[in-house]
């Protein structure tokens, strides 16, 4: 018996070996570095010398730092709790429809998704265009003149919200529609013969029954969202990037852009603080949810 | 078509392979070129490829353009996979050799190449140099022209006897030629690119080298009364756009468009929109168009300007074979001698041979614009400086709402300044 437990623990050993590996040298290893890293003033390239905490001291006095902080969590306001209850809203229509309908409105809200960033980028980028764009028809009645979106800050975050949304909520779409499916037809059957309303079916039946689907959008847009960098730099190239700068781009720029290794490194083990207390925090707060 | 490409590429290895055994040397090239640029390196490269067959075969690999191509390089480079040449811009020449990217020209490899400090203009070659060292050879200037549209000029009254624009130097006649261009129905007197700050920069940069103004470098930025010039040189094209002279806000397309479609009058530019106004032109869709080296705004002409310069990579860990850099060196050669093809891109060549034919002569507007490389000014010496560098984001950062009137001009030097002075 014993033996045979001991031949069992080598064989998972060896089975999970290749992942242990990979994993350990293409991800644990890197990882560790970036951390030494972050203490030094290495450039994008080569060692650097060891400078201790002094990384650290700057980054939290860096104006633009900071800046990028709040952009990136004004950014994740914007987004994650809207794209969600957009998502739902869009999957509670959508599963009304039946057959080749449902399939076609489906496909609608799912075909942004599968565009690259630059695609979408040179969308908007023209839809938007000050002197062109289709989209200024519309706003020019209601402002009173054009208005260049990407340059004018109050504009910038709220419109790379709504393409964003616009973008990504495909996956999260299609994710609702499965937890709906996943919903017992003879549920909602026995509340419609005990009178119930719709609201009340919604927020007594669907909503819960699809609170874990909600909870996993949640977290994955979440974790998604505090990574923005593309859209944010495409759009901002050449204006205003300090003011409408996120973490990422953060990173992406003291590294390839300063060239200062060390720097971007501390700023990335931030970032990485950053998410785990982001999503523990917010598993925790669902999870209470949940348990009520 | 998949099938088609190893195949061709099946094929391609095995002449490379039966070519080595007649001792082909294979040059592996990069640039940046995209475009009507890359059209044009395209063919030089195949017309090169024909003329050498059987002894030096360049293998080009096209990349994108700014800072994915010069982080490319940069580790490529560490790690001894880099090219064996590329194309290179002289004014990201300071970093590269911050970062030891670059291997050193020596006055030999400029013999063996029959070119010298005299064979270019005394400020192009400048560029190359790093310390007194060179680090590349220039191929060609590219500076920022006005882009003018000759009808409607000639309406205006603003065309000369030589059937060049005149009466545009100095501020107030440029302003009441733009007005006066408004007057008879165009919608903009100028097109500027108004949205990107950093582009716009390099006009910027040119009114303020105007005022004898100078940007500085690492430590010392903006030195003496250079805050003030470079405010008024912000300021000059804040009150265009104030004026509605100049549209707020546009970007770089957009600002092309306005001018093909004759909604504005003038366009500042790069010379590589030349062959965008050639092309039209050809279809007939485009108005009688010229272009000209920047109206004096303040007090002496000057123009901001880059080049694009060939550039051999410092790879880490590998020995030169001397074949190789004989072949590199054979490569640059013959690119300078044929630059005359490359200046219909709208390049300035950097091989004075060249500009000085007579087919470049009667290349127009080329050969209207080209003398302004006597009053080019070009970036700094510094390694935060260059296109797509800290330096024109600095600038974009404070410019960009400074020029369409969201901050004042003196404030938004104050801004750029201190993001300069905090670079590390």
């Amino acid at each position: 018996m014993l033996k045979s437990r001991r031949t069992e623990y080598l064989v998972a050993a060896i089975l999970i070996a290749p992942f242990v590996a990979v994993y350990g040298w293409m991800f644990l290893y890197p990882s560790l570095q970036m951390i030494q890293f972050s203490f030094t003033n290495a450039p994008l390239i080569g060692a650097g010398e060891w400078v201790g905490f002094d990384n650290y001291v700057r980054l939290f006095n860096d104006k633009i730092f900071i800046g990028a902080i709040w952009n990136t969590a004004y950014f994740v306001l914007l987004t994650v709790i809207p794209g969600t209850i957009a998502a739902l809203a869009i999957a509670l229509m959508v599963s009304r429809l039946k057959g080749w309908m449902q399939s076609l409105i489906l496909s609608a809200f799912f075909l942004p998704y599968v565009l690259p960033i630059t695609v979408v980028y040179l969308i908007w980028q023209w839809m938007l265009d000050v002197q062109f764009g289709i989209l200024q028809q519309v706003i020019e009645p209601i402002v009173g003149q054009t208005v260049n979106v990407w340059r004018r800050l109050p504009w910038f975050m709220p419109t790379v919200a709504l393409l964003t949304i616009w973008w990504t909520n495909g996956f999260s779409i299609l994710l609702f529609l499965a937890g709906l499916r996943n919903i017992p037809r003879e549920i909602y059957e026995a509340a419609e013969l005990d009178g119930a309303t719709r609201i009340q079916i919604f927020f007594r039946i669907t909503w819960p029954l699809i609170w874990p689907i909600t909870v996993l959008c949640l977290t994955i847009q979440l974790i998604l969202q505090l990574k923005i960098i593309d859209q944010v730099y495409l759009f901002a190239q050449g204006g205003r990037t300090q003011a409408t700068m996120t973490l990422v781009q953060f990173i992406f720029e003291q590294a390839f852009v300063k060239n200062s290794g060390g720097y971007a490194s501390t700023a990335a083990v931030a970032l990485f603080v950053i998410v785990i207390v982001f999503s523990v925090f917010q598993y925790q707060v669902l999870r209470i949810r949940v348990a009520q | 078509m998949v099938l088609k490409s190893v195949k061709a590429a099946l094929v391609a290895s095995a002449l490379m392979v039966s070519g080595a055994y007649a001792q082909q040397v294979d040059v592996t090239w990069w640039d940046f070129l995209g475009g009507g640029d890359g059209v044009r390196m395209k063919t030089l490269l195949e017309e090169f490829n024909t003329e050498y067959a059987g002894k030096i075969q360049v293998n080009a690999t096209t990349l994108d353009w700014g800072v994915p191509f010069y982080t490319k390089v940069q580790t490529s480079a560490a790690v001894g996979e880099g090219p064996d040449i590329m194309t290179y811009h002289a004014s990201r020449i300071p970093l590269a050799v911050s970062q030891g990217t670059l291997s050193e020209i020596t006055a030999e490899d400029m013999a063996a190449m029959g070119l010298s400090a005299d064979t270019f203009a005394p400020a192009t070659f400048e560029a190359v140099k790093v310390d007194g060292k060179q680090y590349a050879v220039p191929f060609d200037t590219h500076p920022i022209v006005l882009y003018y549209n000759k009808d409607k000029l000639e309406a205006a009254g603003l065309i000369g006897a030589d059937g060049l624009p005149s009466g545009l130097n100095g501020r107030e006649n440029f302003a009441a030629a733009m007005a006066k261009l408004q007057e008879g129905g165009t919608k903009y007197g100028m097109a500027l690119t108004t949205a990107d700050g950093g582009f716009a920069f390099r006009l910027i940069y040119s009114y303020l080298c105007q005022q004898g103004g100078d940007l500085g470098s690492d430590g010392a930025w903006l030195p003496g009364d250079s805050p003030d010039k470079l405010a008024n040189a912000v300021g000059l094209i804040a009150d265009w756009v104030a004026a509605g002279q100049v549209p707020s806000y546009t970007d770089y397309p957009a600002a092309v468009a306005l001018f093909t479609t004759g909604e504005a009058a003038f366009m500042v530019n790069g010379v590589w929109e030349v062959p965008t106004m050639v092309d039209l032109e050809k279809n007939g869709k485009l108005f009688n168009w010229g272009a000209i080296e920047l109206p004096v705004m303040f007090d002496k002409p000057c123009t901001y300007s880059d080049s694009h310069a060939f550039a051999i990579p410092n790879n880490a860990g590998k020995e030169v074979d001397p074949a190789k850099h004989a072949a590199v060196l054979e490569v640059i050669k013959w690119m300078e001698a044929k630059s005359l093809f490359w200046a219909t891109a709208g390049h300035i060549p950097a091989n004075k041979a060249v500009t000085e034919t007579a087919e470049y002569k009667a290349m127009q507007p080329q050969a209207t614009y080209q003398p302004l490389t006597a009053n080019a000014v070009f970036d700094p010496k510094s390694k935060n400086a260059g296109v797509a560098s800290p330096l024109f984001d600095a600038a974009g950062n404070a410019f960009a709402a400074a020029m369409n009137g969201e901050t004042d001009p003196v404030s938004a030097v104050a801004e750029m300044k201190a993001t300069l002075d905090a670079l590390q």
